[in-house]
């Protein structure tokens, strides 16, 4: 006879989100740093997609808590095996982290060029970190399937890699950046990740068992597979190799895959709740 | 009670006939005692409650069938030879010989000797012992004299064997032969048990027969008297027992005595004639009753005006003014005005629509609660309009316990003093206060009344402690305990009692009107400290150790803080206790007598209910049974229904009797009622074919007027419910949580459906019998946040009968049908 | 540290009378709450803000066939390893002095992690205050030298406050006892402070298996896997990483369409 945290929408989105902005900076940070001087649009995509995401996500998680003029008591303790009070701590962190960044980018010094690359390098694990730890956070808790799923955190990861590759790459899409070999890359990145992630999925399905009855069967289901597995990473990887001549598909496949991140949260959050 | 709850603890059997565990919860700490102790705990119940969950032995009885299984515990005792023979020939009045024309219901096809068909009632000229030449009764030690008690008890319940048993409660015969064994082999000088009853036994036509039964049973077990043994009558809450004791009944004064009838007791010396027994403790009853007169009327009780006799209310006849009776007389137009006081008649009492509808016939009605009960709102009762009642009703806000000194006396005849802790709010006043104030006002207006009638109600002081407005509680229980009134001197002249001094026991009250006493059994609760000051033992708090397993230093126990009453049966005929185990008093002939050249005292754990000087072997030294005439038990003990108990089937019921011709209690009170306000169904109804039987859950207190109320209490049952086995669930199609119609001649409730396993259908001489369980704390009034507070009226299902000894209704055993939904 | 406090709940005393419950919502004035329909005598179903103490109504048949009906009062397990403690990311649970789990009202700031993390049910919402809400074990009693109001309560005794290490001798000769009588079942629940989240400090005696009584067989602490999900987590990033990496370092173009 366990208790549900009432984790509902705001927190599927705060999870949704984080997981874009991490993963868009450190798409961006790697970009950045390892790739050419053409990649410089992904990188500062990135960065400045990050910056508004990780404010919305600070904002949904004050607003979700049952007192949030009491947020920064939040900041009064510091537990570092605590994944809530860690990631509390990061996210404002990380929101630093993504505000000088994107102020850097826009500059043409090179001087401050190295110095965001060199931020960016340390960012990179906080954005990692925003992307995984609220699968770990929710690992840790006591209720059935959550708390069975050792690669929460992993999947997660992975998803926030894949929505954030995607979300750039869909930005840079609509933004009219894809002029540069950049875009080109995210999208073999994101091919990557998505890979990765359905590799991880089946890890996880894999290693729960029975245990991942919750999304695999029942209410749930239809969404998780149909929503998350098909149309969010098998459809876009498909229409990625299919249709990688056909300019339009992109960004349809990149909606996909943000659509699918969603429904990832959602039905890991919501069907031990509902 | 005879016993102590604390005493349930050294039983080798317990059995509930109750719901202790529900109902009784704070006592029922002792059955888990015993039970800790090794003891057996068996549980008679039509229902499987939380009182059943703790037991042994669950046995589901048909309600209305307890005489028959009581008697056939007695048979199985006697055919068995289970029972205390050395007990039964010497301290009852089994081997005592009855009137040869004497016959009982088995060779009177369920009528006694006696009945007069025309009257209703017996004649009881046969119903006697026979005499030897000195007017003492003639035994038989051998018990074998087939006019002896014995054998003719024997005779009676010879007809109430197991298959018998079986047919009537719907016990299979192998569960009563276990439980039989179980209960009646535990007996003996080694071993003990007792039995609790509560409504259960009381709330039949036959009620009073029921418990005698009970009491009968536990006789010829020998565990009457004896640790671990006794008559567990639970009480209710909290304060029957003190209501019963001052007497707030229509047929009794303080203390046990009658209240007196007009034609039968036209003057004190009729009265002190006619009920001054020959033999026993109670030839001390004209002290008592003189005490009582005093405590009254003080000084204006002398001896020139029969210590003013002449103005206590006479009753005109024995068969009136019980609650039954009022709510009838009231429907008819008798009674014209009705005080309430901490009572919700509207929902509490049998045929409560009845009971509203007479009350809606009031001129006027004064209602003193801590809540706006349904009574207080009259007129709000549903099917009515508001419009047409009449009635003036005054609600006076009442004080709970917390909020005033006083005493609560438990079930255990316990009185227990308890301080006010908070001052009542605003217009909030005690009941005390309240009567108080209210009687002085009515003596303001009859101030100047030469009627002769108005003296007693003019002299009577109404004044306690200084405050003129607040009484001091301490004062009414020292005028309960009694005191001298005047100095009262030993024959060497010495005072031993200055005027106004409490008296310390109720052996120094006098019929000379030098004492005053309230409710003599009380005496001894307030007491002259050696300072000069009261001491109030009601606040005793010594809890028991040890040493004193019984706690005699906590609280008070009429009387005379006996905690086991008639405790001289704990020891044998020579005074010794009959085992190590089982010991309690017994005489010790080394110890100082009552006078310097005597010795021998009857000493022990418990405060001997006994001559403390009597030795065993002088003249009445081997008769327990001091309050009796005859000094023994009685297994025969006529009642208005019969010297033993017989079965009948409930007024309303689903077989006919299989014991006898004789369907229903041949003396049974019905009330006839007009405007059809007291249908009854009759025997084997088709159109009301299911028993039914009204109880009470631990979460709510009577009526619901202390738990209705209060959110914590009342929120701990969704709403108004019916337990149904699904048996009878399947036979309707309902499903646990559907609405369904309660049916009787009288009236219908809505109510919730709980089908359950814990209620499961008897098979009644081969026939499948349904019953169904209904609690009956709902009224329309409770709290507005919580819709389940409020509910409809249970007892507007039960019917105005009763039971020919004290008029109690038949709120356990009636019939009625269930239809799925609201119809 | 002062010496550490418990109770002790003897399932098999328990007469299901809810004097507990009632005394814990009058003591802690925990307000009206509109029970559902459950076909029992059970109300409520579970702990919520309102509830702290449960009695449980547990129906089930006797190997004979007679009917059974185990009672139990259900409460905060004040576990000596608390998931609900560790979880909580203000500080606001807190353990005692007396080492009883307890919720600083004035602190807690809603985020209802420790709603997830308690392996029992236990920590419970409050929409009204915004905060997490659970069995104080009466702290303003202990505090003042009273035991808490569910054990004054009690009329059997099934409910025990006392020092931890006396209530588990106790309990122990209990378990004992009741096996000899024949309760062959009878065993502890979170008595053990070497068992499951170092020993509950309010700790049972049960009569049948915990699953019975809604309570899980091996509660387990939440917390336990922060290292092994984080290092997955961790490598899960690294082949990311890698990945992107290789994809940004790869000179020729990322895809065909650019």
């Amino acid at each position: 006879m366990l208790k549900t945290p009432d984790w509902e929408l705001m927190i599927v989105w705060y999870f949704f989100l984080g997981g874009i902005a991490g993963g868009a900076y450190f798409t961006a940070a790697i970009a950045d740093n390892f790739g050419t001087v053409r990649d410089r649009a992904v990188a500062r995509t990135g960065y400045l997609l990050s910056l508004p995401l990780v404010g919305m996500c600070g904002m949904l998680l004050i607003a979700d808590l049952g007192v949030p003029r009491r947020f920064l008591n939040m900041l009064a303790a510091f537990k570092f095996w605590d994944p809530m009070s860690i990631g509390a701590w990061m996210v404002g962190v990380f929101g630093l982290f993504t505000f000088v960044s994107s102020v850097l980018s826009f500059t043409s010094s090179e001087k401050m060029a190295a110095l965001r690359r060199k931020i960016g390098l340390v960012g990179l694990l906080f954005g990692f970190f925003l992307a995984s730890y609220t699968g770990v956070l929710i690992s840790n808790s006591a209720m059935p399937f959550w708390s069975d799923a050792r690669l929460m955190g992993a999947l997660f990861l992975a998803s926030g890699a894949s929505t954030g590759m995607a979300a750039v790459s869909l930005l840079m899409f609509v933004t009219g950046a894809t002029a540069g070999e950049g875009w080109g890359k995210v999208k073999k990145a994101d091919r990557f990740s998505m890979i990765f992630e359905l590799l991880v999925l089946a890890a996880f399905l894999f290693m729960l068992g029975s245990a991942a009855k919750p999304i695999t069967t029942g209410h749930f289901a239809p969404l998780f597979w149909g929503g998350l597995v098909a149309m969010g990473l098998v459809i876009p990887l498909v229409l990625d190799l299919v249709g990688h001549r056909v300019r339009a598909l992109a960004p349809i496949a990149a909606v996909l895959v943000l659509v699918g991140g969603f429904i990832l949260r959602y039905v890991v959050l919501m069907s031990i709740q509902a | 009670m005879t016993t102590n709850l604390i005493d349930l603890q050294h039983s080798d059997v317990i059995m509930a006939t109750s719901n202790m565990a529900e109902n009784h919860p704070v006592g029922f700490q002792w059955v888990m005692k015993a039970k800790e102790r090794g003891a057996k705990f068996i549980h008679v119940d039509p229902r499987f409650t939380r009182t059943s969950a703790a037991a042994d032995i669950h046995v589901p009885i048909r309600s209305g069938t307890n005489i028959a299984f009581f008697g056939g515990l007695i048979n199985y005792a006697i055919q068995h030879n289970l029972y205390f023979r050395d007990y039964v020939v010497h301290y009852t009045n089994a081997s005592f010989l009855i009137d040869p024309e004497f016959k009982t219901a088995t060779d009177g096809n369920g009528l006694f000797t006696g009945f007069d068909a025309a009257k209703g009632a017996y004649d009881r000229t046969s119903w006697k012992y026979q005499l030897d030449g000195e007017g003492n009764p003639k035994r038989d030690l051998t018990l074998r004299d087939p006019h002896s008690v014995f054998q003719l008890m024997r005779r009676h319940y010879s007809r109430y064997t197991l298959q018998m048993v079986e047919r009537v409660c719907g016990i299979p015969q192998a569960k009563f032969e276990e439980v039989a064994k179980l209960y009646c082999s535990n007996s003996g000088r080694e071993k003990t048990g007792t039995i609790t009853y509560a409504l259960n036994l009381t709330q039949h036509t036959n009620g009073v027969e029921n418990i005698r039964a009970l009491c009968m049973l536990q006789l010829l077990l020998g565990n009457i008297g004896r640790p671990g043994g006794g008559v567990t009558a639970l009480r209710g809450h909290a304060n029957v027992q003190g209501a019963t004791d001052l007497e707030l009944l229509y047929h009794e004064l303080p203390g046990y005595m009658a209240q007196p009838l007009r034609d039968a007791h036209p003057d004190l010396t009729a009265y002190m004639e006619k009920e001054t027994p020959k033999g026993g403790f109670w030839v001390n009853k004209p002290k008592f009753f003189v005490s009582l007169l005093k405590a009254f009327y003080g000084d204006a009780a002398t001896k020139d005006n029969e210590y003013g006799y002449q103005w206590l209310p006479k009753r005109a006849k024995a068969d009136a003014y019980s609650h039954q009776h009022i709510f009838v007389d009231m429907y008819n137009g008798a009674i014209k005005g009705f005080l309430a006081l901490g009572q919700n008649p509207a929902v509490g009492g049998p045929n409560a629509k009845l009971a509203r509808s007479a009350m809606q016939r009031l001129d006027w009605l004064v209602v003193k609660d801590i809540f706006l009960t349904e009574t207080a709102e009259i007129w709000k009762a549903p099917g009515v309009d508001p419009k047409t009642v009449k009635t003036e009703v005054f609600f006076m806000p009442a004080a709970p316990a917390a909020e005033k000194d006083g005493s609560l006396t438990n079930t255990m005849r316990l009185i227990q003093w308890h301080e006010r802790a908070v001052t009542p709010p605003g217009d909030v006043t005690s009941d005390a206060e309240f009567v108080c104030t209210l009687a002085r006002r009515l003596q303001a207006l009859y101030a100047g009344s030469k009627k002769e009638r108005d003296r007693g109600f003019l002299a009577a002081s109404f004044k306690y402690g200084d405050n003129p407005k607040e009484p001091e509680m301490v004062e009414v229980l020292k005028e309960i305990n009694g005191y001298a009134t005047e100095d009262i001197t030993d024959k060497d002249g010495k005072v031993v009692y200055k005027k106004g001094q409490p008296l310390n026991t109720f052996a120094h009250m006098t019929d000379d009107g030098k004492t005053a006493g309230g409710c003599w059994i009380y005496t001894g609760v307030t007491v002259e400290g050696p300072d000069g000051k009261l001491v109030n033992k009601a606040n005793a708090r010594k809890p028991a150790d040890d040493k004193d397993y019984l706690g005699h230093g906590w609280g008070f126990a009429w009387p005379a803080n006996r905690r086991i009453l008639y405790n001289r049966a704990a020891a044998d005929l020579a005074g010794k206790p009959w085992s190590e185990k089982k010991k309690l008093i017994w005489w010790d002939a080394e110890a100082p007598g009552n006078e310097p050249s005597k010795k021998g005292k009857w000493v022990g754990l418990d405060v001997p209910d006994f001559n403390p000087f009597l030795a065993p072997d002088a003249k009445n030294g081997d008769k327990p049974f001091i309050m009796r005439t005859d000094l023994v038990g009685g297994f025969f003990g006529p009642l208005n229904d019969g010297p033993f108990p017989e079965h009948y089937e409930p007024i309303e019921s689903p077989v006919r009797n299989l014991l006898s011709k004789q369907q229903n209690n041949p003396v049974a009170k019905i009330w006839k009622v007009p405007d059809q306000q007291n249908e009854l169904a009759p025997t084997g109804s088709a159109e009301y074919p299911y028993v039914i039987t009204t109880y009470r859950l631990t979460e709510h207190h009577l009526s619901g007027v202390m738990s209705r109320y209060l959110p914590m209490l009342a929120e701990l049952h969704h709403s108004h419910f019916t337990e149904i086995s699904h048996e009878l669930a399947d036979e309707l199609a309902l499903k646990n949580g559907d609405m369904v119609t309660v049916a009787t001649p009288r009236g219908k409730i809505h109510v919730r459906a709980m089908v359950t396993n814990r209620l499961k259908p008897f098979v009644i001489d081969g026939k499948k019998v349904h019953q169904i369980g209904v609690p009956w704390h709902w009224g329309y009034n409770g709290i507005a946040e919580l819709p389940g507070s409020r509910g409809d009226i249970t007892n507007d299902l039960s019917a105005t009968v009763g039971d020919p000894n004290v008029y109690i209704q038949e709120t356990k055993a009636f019939m009625c049908n269930v239809k799925k939904g609201v119809v | 540290m002062a010496r550490t406090l418990a109770m002790f709940t003897d399932t098999s005393l328990c007469i299901g009378c809810r004097a507990c419950q009632v005394a814990c919502k009058q003591w802690n004035e925990l307000g009206l709450e509109v029970p559902d329909w459950t076909g029992t005598y059970q109300n409520h179903t579970h702990f919520t803000d309102k509830t702290f103490r449960l009695v449980r109504f547990i129906e089930e048949p006797k190997p004979t066939g007679d009917l059974a009906w185990l009672l139990m009062s259900d409460v905060c397990k004040h576990c000596a390893e608390a998931g609900c403690l560790d979880a909580c990311p203000t500080g606001a649970i807190y353990r005692t002095e007396y080492g009883t789990v307890n919720i600083n009202q004035d602190v807690c700031n809603g985020c209802r992690y420790c709603v997830s993390s308690c392996p029992f049910g236990v920590v419970s919402f409050n929409e009204t205050t915004g905060t997490a809400k659970k069995c104080t074990f009466c702290n303003d009693r202990i505090h003042n030298g009273l035991g808490p109001a569910c054990a004054k309560a009690c009329p059997t005794d099934s409910i025990q406050f006392g020092f931890r290490d006396d209530l588990v001798t106790k309990a122990q000769k209990r378990v004992e006892t009741l096996k000899a009588m024949g309760f062959k079942d009878a065993q502890l629940y979170g008595a053990d402070s070497k068992g499951f989240l170092g020993g509950l400090n309010a700790f049972f005696l049960l009569l049948s298996k915990p699953s019975t009584y809604s309570l899980p067989e091996q509660p387990k602490l939440p917390q336990r896997n922060v290292v092994v999900d984080s290092l997955l987590s961790v490598g899960s990033a690294i082949v990311i990483g890698l990945g992107a990496l290789l994809a940004f370092r790869d000179r020729e173009q990322g895809d065909g369409n650019a």
